[in-house]
This record gives C-alpha cells, sequence and structure tokens, in this order.
C-alpha cells in the first residue's frame, strides 16, 4: 500500500449557485490527480470550531470537466474547422476537474455543520476506517469484521469490512446481491463472501454454515474444488486475511432423475460421489407441505378439512373405521392410494348416501387426486416407498456449506424443496437444535421466487417470513438477482446490506436508484467483473470495493473437467451408488445380485442401502432380495437325434 | 505545435507563489469610512469608473513613422507554417485596475482603486504563475481639499492613501470639480498598475534568461520603461490603433495587409517614452470585417547599432511567428478575440480570480 500523501489535492469550493451542505460538498483538484466517482476523500477545514478544525470525509458522487471555452463553436472557430489543427496550439486552454462528494461523517459529529471550506486529501487506511464507521467494530477484542473486498483509489489499497451483527444479526442481517447475468458476479461474490464469512465469523458468537440452493446450471456445484487465481487474486486474499482454498465441507444433495437411476444433477462424474446425496422425501416429509403444491382454486375448505383429517388421523397411525374392513398404518403414498382406494369403494358401496364423516365423496376423490399426484409430479424426489434421504438435521457442521440442486427440476419440485428446506431449518433453529447457530441460505433468482408482483406463493411468504424475522432465529438470507426493482420490496427492504454488480442501465433507471448520482450510476452500468458497490448499514454512503476471484474452480471449467456420467443402467446406477459405501461392490457382483428383480424393489434396495449406511454393504444390499430364488444356470438337456426326413411325395409319413 | 516542442524551449519559471490576500475590498473600505466618518455610500459597487466615460478620450491620429528595416513600409510575408513557429513566447504578462467611489466627503470622491498585475509562464502547453502577482489596494483621496480630521480618517483606514490633488508638472492644484477628480483618481489608478506591470516585467527580465528565447509578452507598449524597452527578451502587443504610425501609402499597405503579413519595422519614438521597434502583424483574415480586424502591433527592443539589416528581418519574423502561434486557442467570449491572445486573457482570468 503507497503511504497517504500529507499534501493536499484539492480545495473545497463552494458557489452561491452550489452551496455545500452538511451532506454534500465540491472540491477541485488539479487535472493530474488519480481519484474518481467513489474515492474518499478528507477534508480538513480551514476555520477551528469549538477549538479544533473540523474534518469531514466524503465520498466522490460526481465529476465535472470542463474549459473556460464558452460554446464549442469558439473550439471549432480557434481550430479553422479542422480537428488536426488542435495540436499547432501553443497553450492548452485552462480546464478544471471539480468533483461532488457526499458526506460519509464528520467529526465532530455535533453541531452538524455544511462542510467548510478547506484543504482535500486522500483518504488512508485509519481514514477509510473512521469515514465508513468501521472503527466501531475493528477494535481489538470486539472485532466483528468481516472483509467485502479492498477499496482503491490513487494507489491506495484498503480493506472494507462488514459487521457480522449487521450481516448474520441480530442487529440487521441478510445480503441482497443485483447484477447482470453472465458476469460472473453474483455468484462469485456470494462464494467469496462466505469464505470470507467462514473465516472471519467471531468464533464467540457461534458456529455458522450455509445452505445454497442451486437454481441454474452447474454454478454451485464445484465448490469443493480449487478454482484457478492470478497473482493478484492471491495479493487479495492475503490483504483480507482469507485463506485462497476452497471450501472444506461441501455437502451435496440433489433429488433423483425421474427414472430413478441417478441423480438430477450436473455434479455425477465418479470422482465427485463422496460428498453427493440422494434427496428423497417421502409421505410424512411431503404432507406437512402439501399446500405448496396445491391450486388454492382447487383445494377450498372441505378438502383442506379432509387433509388435515388425514395428516392428523390416518398418516403414522393405526386407522380403523366401521366402514372399511381392516385398520391401515398410512407410512407411504402408496398405503394413502390404497386407503383412499379402500374408503371410496366402502362408502360407495354402502348406498347410505355420499358422505363419508362429513366429507362429501367428491371431496374425497379431489384430495385423493391431488395428493396421491404429488409422488407424479415430483417424481424422483417424492417416493412411493418409505426410503427416505433428506438434509442432516440436527447435525449441521460449523463452516460446512450444503448445496441442494434444484437446477434440473420442475418448478413444482423446486418450491416443495424450497419450503420444506427453510421450514425445517426455522423448526430447528427455534429449538436450537440444528447443530449451528446461524444458518445462511442463499438463493438466485430472487425476481423468479419472490417476485414484487403475482399472487401469493408459499415460497414468497416463506421468503418474506426469512427477511422480517429470520435474524432474531439466526437464519440468513442471501439474496441475488438480476433486477432488484422485481423483488418484493419487503425483502430487499429488509436486507440489511446490498451488494451491486455491474447493473443494467433500464434497471438503473427504475425509482428505487433515484438516490444515486448519474455518475454513480454510470459507473454501476460499466462495473468490471469483480467490481462491487456496497450498502452497509454503516455506511452512509455507498462505497465500490474490489474482490477477488473465489477460490473455487467455476461451474463452467468444473463442468468441462468432471463431465457428466452417461444415464446409467439400473445396475450401473445401483453400483455407482453403492460404490460410495464400499468401493468393493462390482458391477458383476450387482448384476448377478438384483437378476430377475424387479426395478422398484432393486431401487429401494438402494435407497434403504444408502439410508442405513451399514457396515456390510453388500451383505446389507443382498438381504433386501431373500425371499427371491436366486436364478441359476439350468443345465442344457442332451439333445434327440433329428427324426428322419420324409420324403415331400411321402403322404404317409413312411 | 507538439507539446515537447514548446516545452524544449521553455526555461522552467521559478514556483509559483499565492498572490497577496487582498488587503481590503470596496465593502470593508466603505463600512469602515462608514463607520469613521458616519454617513456615506450603500455595498453597492455599481460598474466601474475605468468603465464610465471619464474625460475626453485621446483623438484618433496618423503619426508618419521611421522605418528602419528598408526604406518604406511594405508587407513581409511570415513563414506560418507550424513548424517554423518557434515557441519564443515562454511567458505572459497583464494587469488590471479597477475603480469605484469608496465615499463622497462633502461631494468630493475618495476613490478605492485596485492594481494587479501577473506573469503566466507556459510549462509545457500549460500557463502558471510566476513570481508572486501584485495584488494592490489604495484610496485616491483630494487630500488638499478634504479636512485634517477626514485625513487623518483615511489615514486610519487601513488603506494606503494617494493624494490626487498633487501639483502637476505645471505645479497647479486640481479644482475641487467632482468629475476632475475621479478623471485624476482614475489616471493614477492607472499608473499604479502600469507600475506594477513595469515592476515584474523587469523582474523577470533581470532574472536568468537568455534573451527571445524566453521572451516575455507584455500586453501594451513597452515604451514606458527605459529596461523593458531596451530588453531583447521583452516583446509588448498593442491591441488600440488610436495612434497610427503609417500614413498615406503606408497606411494602404498596413490595413491591406493580410492574414500572417507584417508589415516592415519602423522606429517609434514618442516624446519622453523609450524608442522602440515597432511592426504591425495581421492575426486574422480580416475578409469581411473592417481593416482593423486582427491587427496588432509589435514592439521590441531597437537593434543595435552594429547588428546586420538581416538580422532585424529575422527577428521580427520570428516574433511574428511566435505572435502568430497564439492565434489559437481563441479568446472568446471576450470582445477582443481577434487581437486578444489566449494567455493574455488567461491573465485577466487569473486577476479576476484573485482580486
Amino acid at each position: 500500500m503507497i503511504a497517504s500523501s500529507p499534501a493536499p489535492f484539492g480545495r473545497v469550493v463552494a458557489t452561491e449557485r452550489r452551496p455545500n451542505t452538511a451532506f454534500e460538498f465540491h472540491f477541485w483538484t488539479s487535472l493530474d490527480t488519480p481519484i474518481g466517482i467513489g474515492t474518499i476523500v478528507r477534508v480538513v477545514g480551514d476555520v477551528p470550531v469549538g477549538g479544533a478544525r473540523p474534518t469531514v470525509y466524503g465520498v466522490v458522487t460526481e465529476g465535472f470537466a470542463y474549459t473556460d471555452l464558452q460554446t464549442p463553436l469558439h473550439d471549432v472557430l480557434g481550430h479553422d474547422g479542422s480537428p488536426e489543427n488542435p495540436g499547432y496550439a501553443a497553450t492548452a486552454r485552462a480546464e478544471i476537474r471539480l468533483y461532488t462528494a457526499a458526506v460519509l461523517r464528520q467529526i465532530p459529529e455535533e453541531p452538524l455543520q455544511p462542510v467548510p471550506m478547506g484543504e482535500v486529501f486522500l483518504a488512508d487506511d485509519a481514514d477509510v476506517a473512521v469515514a465508513l464507521r468501521m472503527d466501531g467494530y475493528l477494535k481489538e477484542g470486539a472485532r466483528t469484521g468481516v472483509p467485502v473486498g479492498v477499496y482503491r483509489a490513487g494507489g491506495m489499497e484498503s480493506p472494507i469490512y462488514l459487521d457480522a451483527d449487521f450481516l448474520v444479526g441480530p442487529e440487521a442481517a441478510h445480503l441482497n446481491i443485483s447484477g447482470v447475468s453472465g458476469l460472473a458476479t453474483k455468484t462469485s461474490a456470494v462464494e467469496w463472501l462466505l469464505a470470507s464469512l467462514f473465516a472471519h465469523f467471531p468464533a464467540e458468537k457461534g458456529s455458522v454454515a450455509a445452505i445454497c440452493f442451486n437454481v441454474k446450471g452447474p454454478d454451485l456445484l464445484f465448490l469443493d474444488q480449487p478454482g484457478k487465481l492470478d497473482e493478484a487474486d492471491l495479493a487479495l486474499y492475503e490483504r483480507l486475511e482469507v485463506p485462497a482454498r476452497p471450501f472444506d465441507r461441501v455437502h451435496y444433495y440433489a433429488p433423483y432423475s425421474a427414472k430413478g437411476y441417478s441423480l438430477a444433477t450436473l455434479r455425477t462424474h465418479d470422482a465427485l460421489q463422496h460428498n453427493v446425496r440422494p434427496l428423497q422425501w417421502g409421505l410424512n416429509e411431503v404432507l406437512q407441505y402439501a399446500e405448496v403444491l396445491l391450486n388454492k382454486d382447487d383445494v377450498d375448505a372441505k378438502a383442506d378439512a379432509l387433509i388435515d383429517f388425514i395428516v392428523e388421523r390416518v398418516v403414522n397411525k393405526s386407522f380403523s373405521d366401521p366402514l372399511l374392513k381392516r385398520a391401515y398404518q398410512v407410512r407411504t403414498f402408496a398405503e394413502l392410494e390404497e386407503w383412499f382406494r379402500d374408503l371410496l369403494m366402502a362408502v360407495e358401496g354402502k348406498g347410505s348416501g355420499d358422505t363419508w364423516r362429513t366429507h362429501h365423496v367428491a371431496t374425497i376423490r379431489k384430495v385423493r387426486n391431488r395428493l396421491t399426484n404429488i409422488a407424479l409430479r415430483c417424481q424422483g424426489l417424492v417416493t412411493d416407498g418409505t426410503s427416505t434421504s433428506d438434509l442432516p438435521w440436527g447435525t449441521f457442521e460449523d463452516r460446512a456449506v450444503y448445496v441442494v440442486d434444484v437446477a434440473n427440476l420442475e418448478e413444482d419440485a423446486q418450491d416443495l424443496i424450497f419450503a420444506r428446506v427453510v421450514s425445517k431449518l426455522r423448526e430447528h433453529l427455534e429449538r436450537r437444535d440444528l447443530g449451528v447457530k446461524h444458518v445462511v441460505v442463499f438463493v438466485d433468482e430472487l425476481n423468479k421466487y419472490a417476485p414484487g408482483d403475482g399472487q401469493e406463493t408459499y415460497v414468497r411468504k416463506m421468503l418474506l417470513d426469512i427477511a422480517e424475522r429470520g435474524r432474531y432465529l439466526g437464519l440468513v438470507l442471501f439474496g441475488a438477482q438480476q433486477f432488484r426493482s422485481q423483488v418484493h420490496r419487503r425483502v430487499v427492504g429488509n436486507s440489511g446490506t446490498a451488494l451491486y454488480g455491474r447493473m443494467d442501465a433500464d434497471e438503473l433507471a427504475t425509482p428505487g436508484y433515484a438516490v444515486l448520482s448519474p455518475a454513480v450510476k454510470t459507473k454501476l452500468a460499466t462495473l468490471a467483473k469483480g467490481q462491487l458497490m456496497v450498502r452497509h448499514p454503516h455506511f452512509t454512503q455507498p462505497v465500490f470495493v474490489r474482490f477477488p476471484r473465489p477460490a473455487v474452480m467455476t461451474g463452467r471449467e468444473g463442468v468441462e473437467r468432471f463431465p457428466q456420467a452417461a444415464e446409467p443402467t439400473l445396475e450401473a446406477a445401483v453400483t455407482r451408488a453403492l460404490r460410495t459405501l464400499d468401493p468393493a461392490v462390482t458391477l458383476a457382483w450387482v448384476q448377478q445380485t438384483i437378476a430377475l428383480q424387479d426395478e422398484r424393489a432393486v431401487l429401494a434396495a438402494r435407497d434403504r442401502t444408502l439410508l442405513t449406511r451399514p457396515d456390510d454393504v453388500r451383505a446389507y444390499f443382498a438381504a433386501q432380495f431373500r425371499g427371491i430364488v436366486t436364478p441359476r444356470v439350468v443345465p442344457t438337456a442332451p439333445a434327440a437325434p433329428p427324426l428322419r426326413a420324409v420324403p415331400a411325395d411321402d403322404p404317409y409319413g413312411f | 505545435m507538439s507539446e515537447a516542442r514548446h516545452g524544449e524551449t521553455a526555461p522552467a519559471p521559478p514556483a509559483a507563489q499565492p498572490a497577496a490576500p487582498p488587503a481590503a475590498s470596496l465593502h470593508v473600505v466603505r463600512r469602515r469610512l462608514r463607520e469613521l466618518l458616519q454617513g456615506g455610500l450603500g455595498d453597492e459597487a455599481g460598474a466601474p469608473l475605468e468603465a464610465q466615460s471619464l474625460g475626453t478620450p485621446e483623438a484618433p491620429r496618423l503619426v508618419s513613422a521611421q522605418p528602419i528595416e528598408g526604406h518604406a513600409l511594405r508587407a513581409v510575408r511570415t513563414d506560418t507554417a507550424p513548424d517554423a513557429a518557434p515557441a519564443v513566447l515562454v511567458a505572459f504578462l497583464d494587469g488590471t485596475q479597477a475603480s469605484h467611489v469608496a465615499h463622497y466627503d462633502d461631494g468630493l470622491p475618495i476613490v478605492l482603486g485596485r492594481v494587479a498585475a501577473v506573469v503566466r509562464a507556459r510549462r509545457g502547453r500549460t500557463l502558471h504563475t510566476w513570481a508572486r502577482p501584485i495584488v494592490e489596494h489604495r484610496l485616491y483621496a483630494p487630500c488638499a481639499h478634504l479636512s485634517p480630521a477626514t485625513r487623518a480618517v483615511l489615514a486610519s483606514a487601513g488603506v494606503p492613501v494617494v493624494d490626487t490633488t498633487e501639483p502637476g508638472p505645471d505645479g497647479t492644484v486640481p479644482a475641487p470639480h467632482p468629475l476632475a477628480l475621479l478623471e485624476r483618481a482614475v489616471h493614477f489608478v492607472q499608473a499604479d498598475r502600469e507600475r506594477a506591470e513595469r515592476d515584474l516585467a523587469e523582474r523577470w527580465c533581470r532574472r536568468d534568461g537568455d534573451g527571445l528565447r524566453a521572451a516575455l509578452c507584455v500586453d501594451g507598449s513597452i515604451q514606458g520603461s527605459e529596461q523593458l524597452a531596451a530588453a531583447p527578451c521583452v516583446i509588448g502587443i498593442v491591441k488600440s490603433h488610436r495612434t497610427m504610425y503609417a500614413e498615406g501609402a503606408a497606411l494602404r499597405t498596413v490595413l491591406a495587409l493580410a492574414r500572417g503579413e507584417r508589415s516592415t519595422v519602423f522606429r517609434v519614438s514618442v516624446g519622453r517614452r523609450q524608442p522602440v521597434a515597432s511592426w504591425y502583424l495581421r492575426l486574422r483574415d480580416p475578409a469581411g470585417r473592417d481593416p482593423m480586424w486582427g491587427l496588432v502591433r509589435l514592439e521590441a527592443a531597437l537593434p543595435d547599432r552594429g547588428d546586420a539589416p538581416a538580422a532585424l528581418t529575422q527577428r521580427a519574423d520570428a516574433i511574428s511567428r511566435a505572435v502568430l502561434a497564439e492565434v489559437s486557442p481563441l479568446s472568446l467570449p471576450d470582445a477582443r478575440w481577434d487581437k486578444l491572445v489566449y494567455p493574455i486573457r488567461d491573465c485577466e482570468q487569473f486577476l479576476r480570480a484573485v482580486c
């Protein structure tokens, strides 16, 4: 870092037409001064107030350059209308650099006066800390700073910290990132910030983990693989004291594909299977969140009442009824379907009316249709059977990332996963038995999941709930979207911290950005990769920072280096799944073990084995087929000698 | 012309020093006099006296001048090709003045005059202040007609007092006519301005320079100072032509000069003022304009007696080309932009800013 020059590089100016206020001031500099939009400056007033010269910190929000030329026509005349002539002029016109800055902080803070005339200096490290009020949370012994990047200006490079109390709670919470797609800003920023958070989150504040929903492509599928970093990136990591390495603990979860052989994720390469788990839910896991998948217009109060009855009285209970011939134990969708079928047959067969326990038969049919349809609509995620695989509720690890890959799922399944995961997080955090004290939930495409308009959805309700009440629980939302203006105001409004990458000009024209100066908007529209504008509760004005490339492999590089495995056969799929538990499992053994077995039984056996994770994988897996005779090879009987050939014209066969 | 070409000929001027803080402003002096003399003018400054028609302006006249380059005044084509334009003009000097009535004492005007002068030297292609600019304020009062008490008050006003009733060369004291006193005050202010300009220009001449290669271009005539009129490093640009140094065919020749043409050099010697070499130069194309459009008269030191005639021609051409190189940028929106070179306007702008 270059030491701050003691020489002033500008002077504050004010005119009657453009006076300084307590929140904005103007200054001029020489032409070669290395400052620009976003530069932080320090003003020392000429006249002491209360015995001390006031100090004002500001950030440049607008810049002007002009000459003493009255109209462009004069310049044309001066060069005889030929642009080639300017070089002949012995004297360059008098020129000015005039800047407007927004006040970040005044010292003393009282009385709050208009910015006085004075000398302007480039802010150094200490100035930046004071200007952004970071000094309050970077004190030794009470340090809660989380580096978000470095601020660079005029050869200076100062780390910028977010306050963990205002990023993860409880003072404020949540982070929102906006930026156009395709510039590796949103995802990269979140990956970098998670690494920074894990490295700097104060131990005394407890443990922290992250759940990331991978909603598109391979964006978040290689967080455990090292990425390419250049010297500049490594220098930034060192400056910001964040280890330049991929995440230590990453766990991937993805539902099965519709066929059930492999997981519906791009992370299917054999070398990456050690931390990939299936996400599979049964009736118990899904029924509580059935309303996510049910159309409000379709399911009325009567249907709701029947669903409640089923949840309360039928599922996971021993249910019997005089109308039914036997008692039912409903634990799976298959068993629920069987219960519905028998119930309808009984109700319709008794001939004494169309109701059963006040529920009309039409309502029963409708609910049957809607509920049993869930397993079909969310095939791969929701199973008919009892084998389920879920996130490790209660045993979340500190500084671990849990990636739920929903990129290849239908919208219904995505909504279901999102609603259930968030609900479970909230339940466990309320009971303080999740395993960690704080959880960061990263959701991309917020304008899809929490739009500002459109009808109310379960997912939007959940996101609003996190945004408004999550910080008390330690549930923190890191949301990202291309168009902030299209996200629900309560979601973005409750985000204490906001990051902006390169923005679309149309988006910047929306009212939400009216507080930014035209120069800041223009800068936002032209930000390079790795640059962000940061708003944070401690910062009275937005600050531009640069952050390093994440130390993880990009999705694009990941899919090239670890190409997706081909759609396997049943035997190969089972072999691959079991090998994650026991590398000694071979394809031949699997082929022999599951020969002649029903496909659904094989997949159920695989799922149960993966769920149980037995010591002897092969024995456990094979034991599930004992009721079926193992096919054996029947020796072929000796062939009988062929009959003697009969003449074609012999009518008697002799 | 490239920056490097200008830079390589420009000697580095000494570090600029800030202008001296104004000793007084019109408002401050008026307030002070109001306090001391009970009553007086309001704070409204109005137009300076220089902008008002005081006295009779000098009548336009033609004066015959003695050619020293050849035997008759004729037009000479200077080479205006950029490559041939030497960067001899590295510094520019101009002064300003402003006079306002600060108080009327029994109807007699007491004038606050401000004079200022600056040298702006070129470093690369930008102009920087050389040395400390001069900014001075004085009260110009008809002391002979004021009461002792008023004179005592003026002496305590914190601004130097100049007596505008000082007897002239003929020993007469001006009558207490307010307009005559105002006119005399303005003349005194003008004299102080010329002295300030002269002081700065003479300091430039005393510096370690190398003659024409570090020339100072002065706005106006250089005949007022013996040292300046003889200095090889000083060039005067006269924009006013109330006195034309040509008659008859010579006048027609001067008025017909085309852009880039100069007249031959003649000697100018007026009264007790110092003689100098002078010639006319057309800076801009006068087609469709008045005959004086873009016409300036340059002044420089007379050649030494031993100099060859060719040396005078060469020197006049070099200076003319240097001045022609200053036609861009334009000095617009100044009304005198056809004759006012941009660096001189820069001096005026600078003084306007610091005064």
